[in-house]
């Protein structure tokens, strides 16, 4: 009677403070079914990591709302690969532009959400990439 | 996959939580969590090796301030030198059976910090079974060698307090608000507490809840004998780190107390133990499907005896039987 759950971990990296983007998504998330391990904002690459490791999270969600999300990523990846973690799967979600999504994919990222992605999208990456099933009353999310 | 390779496999993974590896030990918690049976002998293995590591307990409404007492905890214990692991409990939804774990974000500048280590944990709706997933994960968290462990909870059902009966020092954290001192006293959480604190210390009434808390502690206490631990209540602030001092104080004292009264402390021990066994023969019952396969046998002879279509003698001796 095993009981499987998608548990997301999500974060804010450097100086990044609009927070109210990834709060509504952690809220959205949690009523699909999702544990959501939420370390909010001002977080190191190094930090997320440690977090990312004692909670075994199946995917990690970076939320970004200023530009410099490409340096950061990178640096993030990097440290993860070190870090021998860089099986998990890491999704980016906020201000994301379109132009830039090809040297994202390119560096690891798996799943990017920008403006106008729906909660269905989510939801089918993260049962996608963690082959566990969201078992959340979606009804009450849109 | 053979008995034999089962015990082998579960021998290199007690050595490699035991050696320090941190991913074993989080696997091996989420295992837990799924309440998947390839946990149990690992777990077998790492509960021989454990006991040893003093465990507090943190529980208290919604708000009062306990991941905020954690992380100022952390930051003394550090000072210290000592390596210390938390686990962080909290509800689950019971429409989407998803979660919002948020506790990290009170300790958020620990993260970077080897020497602690944060897992957060959901209640997930579990018919008793929370307080046997948290004992698990905290027999996983003993074997990893930290100092302390420090495990939070929210007070809000039986659920919640019956994790408390794993710690060996169990702090109750109310506030001068809503008359959460009042609640506690129904909630009969003074029973469990062994020691009090009323946080947000900063904001009015706070010296009034004091005052009420020691006056229902003390009236517990008066039966119980000279010898009996006196919990102290103590104010804090944790948001202005306020009083953490004297609160790590207050745990030394009453693991002291046990240090001088070791009949006290096997009685401790004997009673987690007692309500841990109990758990366990919950949890294997629960996992017998009944006729329906819709009910576990637990559920379905409940049934029986609220119809009385069973007596409950009789129904005990069933499940009893059934184990078998
Ligand atoms: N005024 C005041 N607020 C506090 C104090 N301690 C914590 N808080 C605030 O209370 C809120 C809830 O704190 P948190 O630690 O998350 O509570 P928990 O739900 O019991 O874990 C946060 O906004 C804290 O900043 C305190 O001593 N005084
Ligand atoms: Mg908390």
């Amino acid at each position: 009677m095993a009981q499987e759950k998608i548990r997301c971990l999500l974060a804010m990296l450097g100086t990044d403070v609009h927070s109210k983007g990834i709060r509504t998504l952690a809220q959205l998330l949690r009523d699909r079914g999702v544990e959501v391990v939420y370390l909010g904002e001002h977080n190191t690459a190094d930090g997320v990591i440690n977090a990312l490791i004692a909670e075994d999270a199946d995917v990690l969600g970076l939320s970004y709302s200023t530009a410099t999300y490409l340096h950061y990523t990178h640096d993030l990846l990097d440290k993860m690969r070190k870090a021998g973690v860089a099986d998990v799967p890491v999704m980016l979600g906020g201000l994301i532009h379109a132009d830039d999504e090809p040297a994202l994919r390119e560096m690891g990222v798996k799943g990017i959400f920008g403006p106008g992605s729906g909660m269905d999208q989510i939801a089918a990456f993260l049962q996608d990439v963690t082959g566990k099933s969201l078992t959340g009353d979606a009804s009450s999310s849109t | 996959m053979s008995a034999a390779a089962d015990v082998r496999g579960a021998a290199q993974i007690t050595a490699a939580i035991s050696g320090g590896d941190l991913r074993s030990a989080a696997r091996l918690i989420t295992r837990i969590e799924a309440a998947d049976e390839a946990a149990a002998p690992v777990l077998a293995q790492l509960y021989a090796r454990g006991g040893s590591t003093p465990i507090v307990g943190l529980t208290g409404p919604p708000g009062a301030g306990k991941s905020t007492l954690v992380d100022q905890m952390l930051a003394q214990y550090r000072a210290a030198g000592e390596r210390v692991a938390v686990l962080a409990v909290d509800p689950s939804s019971p429409f989407s059976g998803g979660a919002i774990l948020g506790d990290r974000v009170r300790m958020g500048r620990h993260n970077t910090d080897p020497g602690v280590f944060i897992r957060s944990m959901a209640a997930r709706g579990r018919l008793g079974g929370l307080a046997l997933a948290a004992a698990d994960a905290l027999t996983v968290l003993d074997a990893m060698g930290w100092d302390r462990i420090l495990i939070e909870t929210v007070g809000v059902g039986q659920n919640e307090i019956e994790i408390l009966r794993h710690a060996d020092t169990v702090i109750i954290v109310q506030t001068p608000a809503g008359g959460d001192a009042v609640q506690a006293v129904k909630a009969g959480i003074l029973e469990v507490g062994d020691l009090f604190v009323v946080n947000k210390a900063d904001t009015a009434g706070a010296d009034r809840t004091v005052a009420a808390l020691r006056e229902a502690v003390e009236f517990r206490t008066h039966a119980l004998g000279a010898e009996a631990w006196q919990p102290p209540v103590l104010k804090t602030e944790a948001a202005g780190g306020v009083g953490i001092r004297e609160l790590l104080q207050a745990i030394d004292a009453h693991h002291q107390h046990f240090r001088d009264h070791p009949k006290q402390f096997a009685a401790r021990r004997r009673s987690q133990a007692r309500a841990r066994l109990v758990e366990c023969m919950a949890a294997a019952l629960r996992a017998r499907r009944g006729d329906d396969e819709q009910h576990d046998i637990f559920d379905d002879t409940i049934d029986d005896v609220v119809a009385r279509r069973c007596d409950p003698q009789t129904a005990a001796k069933r499940l009893v039987d059934s184990m078998s």
